[in-house]
């Protein structure tokens, strides 16, 4: 799967994080093609821990920006972790679940960029400029280097 | 036959309908592939994507609905599974190497259709008066709007 800039919603933390989803996808294909069953196992988890946390992230910050919509989202993320969780099951239960896992992934990912977080990164990017002026103000430039 | 996304398949909430044009797309996309004949891997590809975002679409419906305690939720969720048990029928019809993939994209045209003129209209005003606690008009181009307020 190949980065590009189309999948950008133009916040460059969430870009950045969405980014690494990819180049953990792009692992775990390796790891399948090589046939190493641990490799892909180490990759999944490493996966399901940094997503988990890139939603949290993500809820954070619509929360953050008063956006409506995130109870709704945040649905939307438990239903992809039931998903991933049901693969992990049936990855230490011996299954090769290698292949139908890289395809849901890629496709949500995909849906989930083009789709949904587009909804919310305007709230989000006026409410993160907003904040990043107030903490110029104050602290010099450090938050927009993070967040601008 | 593929469907031309007017304003008329509009509910009003801005994220519901990119939702469901975003399906209609998809949904023509199929269409095209199995007109113009292309492999089984590209409609593949497609269809996966279709079905990935519409479970996420009923998903993000409902959760709206419970939030604004939609008195109606039990019977679209009762719908929902209805709708979900015949697509992973077709699916997995799909998935044996049967030639079904237009005539999911048929069923799901029909019951997207179906749902944006009957069930969406009937839970979109209690949405937008109960979660968005305006008046309707306000939320018309709710991203739009908002942007300004976050700049004062």
């Amino acid at each position: 799967m190949k980065w590009s800039s189309e999948l950008e919603i133009g916040i460059p933390v969430v870009d950045s994080q969405h980014k690494r989803i990819v180049e953990y996808i792009n692992q775990l294909d390796v790891a399948r093609r090589e046939h190493s069953d641990r490799e892909v196992k180490v990759v999944l988890d490493e996966l399901v821990d940094y997503t988990l946390s890139h939603f949290a992230f993500e809820e954070s910050l619509m929360e953050e920006a008063g956006y409506p919509f995130v109870n709704a989202h945040k649905k939307v993320h438990q239903l992809f972790e039931r998903r991933v969780a049901e693969f992990q099951r049936r990855s230490e239960a011996g299954e090769d679940i290698a292949k139908d896992l890289l395809h849901v992934l890629t496709t949500w990912l995909i849906n989930h960029i083009k789709g949904d977080d587009q909804d919310y990164s305007g709230v989000v990017k006026a409410n993160l400029n907003r904040a990043t002026q107030n903490m110029k103000a104050r602290k010099g430039s450090w938050f927009n280097r993070l967040f601008g | 036959m593929k469907v031309l996304w007017t304003s008329d398949y509009e509910i009003g909430i801005g994220v519901i309908d990119h939702q469901h044009h975003r399906i209609v797309d998809y949904i023509n996309q199929i269409y095209d592939h199995e007109g113009a004949g292309s492999s089984r891997d590209a409609t593949e590809d497609v269809l996966y994507k279709l079905l990935d975002y519409t479970y996420s679409h009923l998903a993000f419906e409902e959760a709206l609905m419970e939030e604004a305690g939609y008195r109606d939720l039990a019977f679209h969720r009762q719908a929902h599974e209805a709708f979900t048990r015949q697509v992973n029928d077709l699916r997995q019809r799909f998935d044996d190497g049967e030639a079904v993939a237009s005539e999911l994209a048929e069923m799901l045209q029909g019951w997207l259709l179906r749902h944006i003129a009957t069930e969406d209209a009937g839970y979109c005003e209690v949405v937008k008066r109960k979660l968005l606690e305006q008046n309707p008009r306000h939320y018309e181009n709710w991203v739009e709007k908002s942007v300004p307020q976050y700049f004062n």
